[in-house]
């Protein structure tokens, strides 16, 4: 048997792909812990007889990756042809804020799967499930009554200090009592293959329209691929989406009134606020649409206003409420603040969330998932030093050149400092900004981001390119709820770690396997 | 419906509306100057009147460009940055349909985009080229295929009427122009021979998709008063003035249902009340009444979509919202900008034929 499309196909040493594995490496471990299918098919002896010595499949995905690798070239190359147009036709764009206003560009689609097993992602979704319950006892707490701060497991002066920490919200329990609606926690493979959290997003993760817009490419372009692979399927989200608005309604369920907010139409996630207002029967307003009068919300309709009991707000805290937040801001609806408060409506994610996915949080989250649940962390995470601690910003100033440095409050991959590809002047740089704001940096050692074969349209071939994954979680009334696939980024730049959209990345249908 | 939506769900049907009117009138135009009947200035010029591109096209290229039929077609398909052409109106179109992209079907924010896309693209630029036709015919049916997608695969409730409210008006507009201007320019044409005068109301028949109706109706005979009346009065033909006013009337009635006399937009359901009921009193059509009338018609019909902009788009709300600028980059004003151009547009009265 050959490989197929595979022949030839090599990943970097030292890093872990997702499809397959060294032809004699069947004793690789599986680093997850969890109850991995082990044995069957992993002998050296199931190894196709005249591979080369490169690679194999991994033995967990060999029906699905023999299928893939099963594949001709031009069909991929089709399939990669079609999804493209499909997407500039379909207007799928995102807008990128560096570029001139309402520049639209197609976030490039790989049309080779990324595959999670069965065993895997039972490992993920209890992981997150306990992270989204740790997470949001935290927020509870440090809104209400701070007893974690009291008991010294984070320092106080980090959370109070804590660019997104809301001193007013303190006292306020949102309407249904849920405050982490929707989260897209980010996550990596090391070079063992472990899946670690290297992200938490807590306020308002996008990406999952192109989870669902993806897989609907696969199924155009690769039908019968996709049909033999036996694959969980995702377009259920909008609908569970929608019941979890619902579900913190402050009137019942059937009597409510739901919108998706957004900024407007320059916002680079523009095109899935549309889609998800479409896709879950909803009006998609902007601010100038909705008002408040006595602390309720309304939207202004063409048989005039109309009351909007839960919104899944697409705007950051900062530009939501500008009698509340920022002054400066045009951009929100005055009083919303207020309503939020009183109860009358509920916010998707609600206010204030922004403390728990600060980046030097992160650094507690296990002893926050042990202070509150008392239970031992699922999902690993990537060590990370906190500038604001003296041992730990010793360590990173010496060793800058090994570390990847983050501001706690940027995004999207800005306000980074790659240590192993930096110069010494940004080095230099990185240093002052961290000896004047120690509070603003963290630092972790590079993660070996796994790779996963991609689609080289000017090669036509696979090639080896970095993935990371973001599966999104639902929590509502009911608790959290693990949608079975997930955003995975790869960055299609030979070497690159940066898997952002704004950068250069580009992104793959996530199969999580029956 | 949000209000901001119902105004970009209008002005969807409006521009989809316009660009078709354009190619057609420029395509017949075509037709009508390549038979040598009326100077290749008077055809031409009167596509720019309809369209209120005269006096920036003879402050750009002089008074005789008006008769390089090349030169119109490249202004009234490629546009100049404030005109009106089928590029602008599509890319309005499409703009529109982006913004309110959550209550059109797939199928129909689709079509806009293709259609948008298309026309952004060589290929297009190749068939204006190579096949002016081909070029013409092809922005008509992707228009087409937009508004039959609307109808087919969208809810019939209030998006949908708020575009075809839109389209009808705008449809009322162009019908009045295209009779205007040209009714002016043929009938001070010397008259020298009954075949002329046949070609070029025939002409004028086909630049609003009226001719097969037309001759059905009056078993072949193509005279002056008989098309004017047809086009203004003729209650079965779709784009006369007095079958699309009224149908618009319906639609606003289903917006806002007489049994619920409290809902917004009774200024609006009064004004084009009162315009349906004085087209459908116009009993004759003297030919001396001709621009008289139509002037009327564009004027209230106007004022109507001052009034649906005012009481059901949202236009009248602005005072007490704050105005949607900012320093952030998230920062959206589209709406801004959009509303004045587009709420400009309405005011557009008909041009005043040179005599």
């Amino acid at each position: 048997m050959s490989l197929g499309l595979l022949e030839g196909y090599t990943p970097p040493a030292g890093t872990y792909d997702e499809l397959v594995c060294g032809a004699a490496g069947a004793a690789e471990p599986s680093a997850n812990g969890a109850a991995e299918p082990s044995g069957a098919g992993d002998s050296p002896a199931d190894a196709p007889a005249d591979a080369p010595a490169g690679v194999r499949p991994r033995p967990e995905h060999k029906r699905v990756v023999d299928l893939i690798a099963g594949c001709g070239g031009p069909e991929i190359e089709r399939a990669h042809a079609r999804a493209s147009e499909a997407l500039r036709r379909q207007g799928v764009t995102f807008g990128v804020y560096a570029d001139a206003r309402g520049t639209e560009k197609i976030f490039p689609f790989c049309p080779v799967p990324r595959l999670v097993s069965a065993a895997d992602f039972a490992h993920l979704e209890r992981g997150l499930e306990q992270r989204l319950r740790g997470l949001s006892a935290f927020l509870d707490d440090v809104y209400g009554e701070q007893r974690i701060l009291d008991s010294g497991v984070v320092p106080r002066e980090l959370v109070l200090g804590a660019k997104q920490f809301m001193p007013q919200l303190r006292g306020i329990r949102p309407a249904g009592g849920v405050r982490i609606h929707i989260a897209g926690i980010d996550l990596v493979r090391d070079g063992d293959g472990c899946f670690r959290v290297l992200e938490d997003n807590l306020r308002t993760p996008s990406g999952v329209s192109y989870v669902l817009v993806n897989r609907a490419l696969t199924k155009r372009t690769l039908p019968a691929l996709y049909e033999e692979a036996r694959i969980r399927r995702v377009d259920h989200y909008p609908a569970k989406l929608a019941e979890t608005l619902r579900s913190v309604s402050p009137v019942a369920p059937e009597d409510t009134t739901a919108v998706v907010l957004t900024p407007g139409q320059y916002n680079s996630a523009y095109f899935e606020h549309g889609f998800l207002a479409l896709r879950m029967g909803l009006e998609l307003a902007h601010p100038g649409d909705l008002f408040v009068d006595g602390d309720i919300a309304y939207v202004r309709t063409t048989r005039g206003p109309r009351r909007v009991h839960v919104i899944y707000r697409r705007i950051d805290d900062d530009f939501l409420d500008p009698e509340a937040f920022n002054p400066d801001s045009l951009l929100g609806v005055r009083g919303l603040a207020r309503a939020y408060a009183a109860g009358n409506v509920a916010l998707a994610n609600a206010l204030g969330n922004g403390v728990a996915d600060d980046k030097a949080i992160y650094a507690f989250v296990p002893e926050i998932i042990r202070y509150y649940l008392g239970e031992e962390v699922i999902l690993p995470q990537v060590d990370t030093y906190v500038c604001l601690r003296d041992a730990d910003r010793k360590y990173v100033l010496e060793n800058l050149a090994s570390l990847v440095v983050k501001a706690v409050d940027e995004a999207g991959g800005y306000g980074m400092l790659l240590g192993p590809q930096s110069t010494a002047a940004e080095r230099d740089d990185f240093r002052r900004r961290i000896e004047a704001e120690p509070r603003k940096y963290v630092a972790q050692p590079l993660v070996e981001l796994s790779t996963c074969p991609t689609w080289d349209a000017a090669t036509q071939r696979l090639a080896p390119r970095r993935v990371d994954l973001r599966p999104y979680v639902l929590t509502g009334r009911e608790g959290p709820w693990v949608l079975p696939g997930g955003l995975t980024r790869v960055a299609l730049v030979e070497g690159s770690y940066v898997v952002n959209s704004s950068q250069g990345g580009g992104s793959k249908d996530t199969w999580v396997e029956r | 419906m949000i209000s901001r939506v119902a105004d970009g769900c209008f002005w969807l049907g409006r521009y989809l509306e316009r660009a078709e009117s354009t190619a057609r009138l420029l395509a017949t135009t075509r037709a009508l100057a390549l038979d040598g009947e009326l100077s290749p200035e008077r055809a031409w010029s009167s596509v720019l009147g309809v369209a209120g591109e005269q006096a920036p096209f003879i402050e750009r290229h002089g008074q005789a460009a008006q008769a390089d039929g090349e030169l119109v077609q490249r202004t009234m398909t490629w546009g100049e940055p404030d005109g009106t052409s089928i590029a602008r109106s599509i890319q309005a179109a499409r703009e529109n349909a982006r913004s309110v992209r959550e209550v059109l079907s797939g199928d129909v924010w689709e079509s806009v985009n293709e259609l948008y896309l298309w026309l952004a693209s060589e290929a297009a630029e190749r068939e204006w080229a190579e096949s002016r036709d081909a070029f013409y015919r092809r922005v008509r049916d992707g228009v087409q295929l937009s508004l039959g997608l609307m109808r087919s695969t969208m809810l019939h409730d209030e998006p949908l009427d708020f575009a075809w409210m839109g389209l009808l008006l705008e449809r009322v507009g162009q019908t009045s122009r295209i009779l205007d201007v040209h009714h002016h320019a043929f009938s001070n044409m010397p008259v020298e021979h009954q075949a002329h005068e046949t070609g070029v109301w025939s002409s004028l028949l086909y630049a609003v998709s009226a001719y097969e109706g037309y001759v059905r109706a009056h078993a072949g005979f193509v005279e002056a008063d008989k098309v004017a009346r047809f086009l203004v009065l003729d209650p079965r033909f779709p784009r006369s003035v007095r079958y699309s006013v009224s149908a618009a009337l319906d639609r606003l009635r289903s917006l806002r249902p007489r049994t619920q006399p409290d809902l917004p937009g009774h200024d609006a359901e009064a004004r084009l009340t009162a315009l349906d009921a004085w087209v459908r009193s116009l009993e004759v059509l003297a030919p001396g009444d001709v621009h008289d009338v139509l002037t009327r018609v564009v004027d209230e019909t106007s004022d109507a979509c001052e009034a649906i902009s005012r009481e059901l788009l949202g236009y009248g709300e602005e005072a007490q919202t704050p105005p949607a600028a900012s320093a952030e980059p998230v920062a959206d004003t589209p709406s801004q900008s959009q509303s004045q151009s587009q709420s400009s547009s309405p005011n557009r009265r008909p041009p005043e034929p040179s005599s």
